[in-house]
């Protein structure tokens, strides 16, 4: 799932996680991710998700889904340009598992979601 | 307090550069180049506005055809394919890349606002009661692309009292 | 001015072969753009007459040049994170038993760069090592400015992003204006030293693990031999060598068994290696 209210950051992180072989699900804020969530048979594995968004912002999504025994299989990491080192601190307290600060490079961020089990093996060379 | 102090001119040109090893020229091949041509004219341009314990903009400016050079690399598209909508996305979320950067190196407690977009040149914008206090005037293949900070003045007065 | 198809095949065939970095046709423009600076860097004419000079006399800093032109610009913490989770899992869980007396381990990362492999060693034994127990790392560069920016051990947002888990990223680093610097609980047993593989070593006391990773592909035969043998010296002789993914000390070096370390090899003196342990010939 990539959650921003950019289309141009999704369309970024469209195309990186299309080459780990995932299917990108966007939304444009907090809110429409977890009404999406809802309907959804099926859990991500994996959610990209901006900060800084009307409506719901990541935090808030990040530490709702944390607290749904349903989507406990989501791997949740931040994609922000928020990046002092108190804002991480807050987002990995209330549940994220990695963060990425903008602006991050293809490479960069393929590296993070290897540390996450998420690459599959030659993926990234 | 003045933010050259906090934010130098080095300091955003390093955040740039990483916009463009990122996003804008992953290859290498066309880095943004430098002039200090305060005086280039610009097209369109996006504002992120910092509230909270510093106040002020922080303002992206570009041709049309940088604009649409972007868009074409964030949008993996052709040039003739961008649209109004394309460059005002590309626009704001590269005001709000470098605006959250600026952010983290301004003292604790600073907010930035949604990025507001206009086709126009930077000019084009009055922020009133604010003053430009620093920037950075490039050439991208040829395209001018400039980035200036501007600082309440009522907040200047205070720290300079 | 564009690239000659020999000289583009001539670049490729270089790089693939030191730094695995594979070019596809259609990239010379990229690879003349990256080697317009070299050329300059050198007092070349052009790019052109570059390429033919060290065609004509190869050299390894020259080819040096040309691969770090080529390769991305950043480099990674954890660099390939085998050699990383061999030491949590393999390697200091023997140290520790080994070393009960002395409670401590001395590493070496030789040819250390900005420092990343240094503070990688440095965290990955903070993180390891039982209470009680001391840690020394020494990094070595033959480059005076990457020593000097090793011991700043400040790095940008973008170089931060890469390979690095974002709560070792709070824990162990701390915020410089746009940079992020390692913190002084961290940087306070990592010391850097110049210094030039190929020369005789200064005499110091012996390191528990050496790790020696991409150095020896830029070199001839005869100076990888100088080199594993100065740093034989230097290893104890129970001590683990680690070198780059497509290194090896075979067909250079009798001195060293290759052993399975985890998922990855390391290197260790033959003499040394105790009977029933796992070897991998």
């Amino acid at each position: 799932m990539v959650i921003d209210d950019s289309r141009a950051m999704r369309m970024i992180l469209k195309r990186i996680v299309a080459k780990l072989n995932f299917e990108a699900i966007e939304a444009g804020d907090g809110q429409e991710a977890l009404d999406l969530l809802a309907t959804m048979t099926e859990v991500p594995e994996l959610a990209l998700i901006d900060w800084n968004m009307p409506n719901m912002n990541g935090l808030e999504f990040v530490t709702k889904v944390r607290a749904e025994p349903r989507l406990r299989e989501m791997t949740l990491v931040m994609v922000t340009t928020e990046s002092e080192q108190s804002q991480i601190v807050r987002a990995l307290a209330a549940g994220a598992h990695e963060y990425v600060i903008k602006p991050f490079t293809e490479g960069a961020m393929i590296e993070k979601l290897a540390l996450l089990g998420l690459v599959p093996t030659g993926a990234n060379s | 307090m003045s933010v050259e102090t906090v934010v130098s001119e080095d300091d955003l040109a390093e955040m740039v550069e990483q916009v463009w090893v990122s996003y804008l020229d992953p290859e290498g091949v066309s880095p943004l180049v430098l002039t200090g041509d305060d005086k280039q004219t610009t097209e369109v341009h996006s504002t992120v506005s910092i509230t909270g314990t510093w106040h002020g903009h922080l303002v992206y400016a570009c041709s049309l055809t940088a604009a649409k050079k972007s868009a074409a690399a964030f949008l993996a598209m052709e040039m003739d394919e961008v649209g109004q909508e394309d460059i005002s996305d590309v626009l704001g979320e590269l005001a709000n890349i470098v605006g959250g950067n600026v952010k983290a190196m301004l003292p604790a407690g600073c907010f930035l606002s949604l990025p507001t977009v206009v086709l126009a040149p930077d000019t084009a914008s009055y922020y009133p009661a604010a003053e430009r206090i620093s920037g950075l005037y490039g050439s991208w293949d040829g395209e001018p692309v400039s980035i200036s900070m501007w600082q309440s003045v009522k907040q200047q007065q205070e720290g300079a009292a | 001015m564009t690239l000659s198809q020999a000289d583009f095949a001539f670049v490729s065939a270089l790089v693939r072969r030191e730094a695995a970095i594979v070019l596809a046709p259609g990239k010379e423009y990229l690879v003349e753009a990256r080697l317009i600076p070299v050329a300059r860097q050198v007092g070349a004419a052009s790019v052109t007459d570059f390429l033919a000079n060290l065609q004509r006399k190869p050299n390894p800093a020259d080819q040096r040049r040309i691969i770090d032109a080529l390769t991305t610009n950043e480099t990674s913490w954890f660099r390939d994170r085998e050699p990383f989770t061999a030491l949590t899992d393999v390697v200091l869980p023997e140290l520790v038993k080994s070393r009960g007396s002395a409670r401590k381990v001395r590493l070496w990362s030789a040819a250390s760069s900005s420092g990343q492999e240094a503070y990688s060693l440095a965290i990955t034994l903070q993180e390891t090592l039982p209470a009680g127990w001391g840690y020394e790392i020494m990094g070595s560069d033959i480059s005076t400015e990457m020593i000097k920016r090793a011991e700043a051990a400040e790095y940008s947002q973008v170089e931060v992003n890469r390979g690095l888990p974002a709560t070792q990223l709070v824990q162990y680093f701390e915020r410089v204006g746009a940079h992020w610097r390692v913190a002084p609980h961290l940087r306070r047993n990592v010391s850097f030293k110049h210094m030039n593989l190929t020369a005789p070593l200064p005499a110091m006391p012996p390191f528990d693990v050496i790790f020696l990773r991409n150095v020896l592909i830029y070199f001839d035969v005869a100076t990888k031999k100088s080199v594993l043998r100065n740093v034989a010296r230097l290893l104890r002789p129970d001590g683990w060598l680690f070198l780059g993914a497509a290194e090896t000390t075979i067909g250079i070096d009798d001195n060293y068994e290759r052993v399975a370390a985890g998922r990855t090899s390391a290197y260790r003196v033959r003499s040394a290696v105790p009977a029933g342990a796992a070897r991998k010939g």
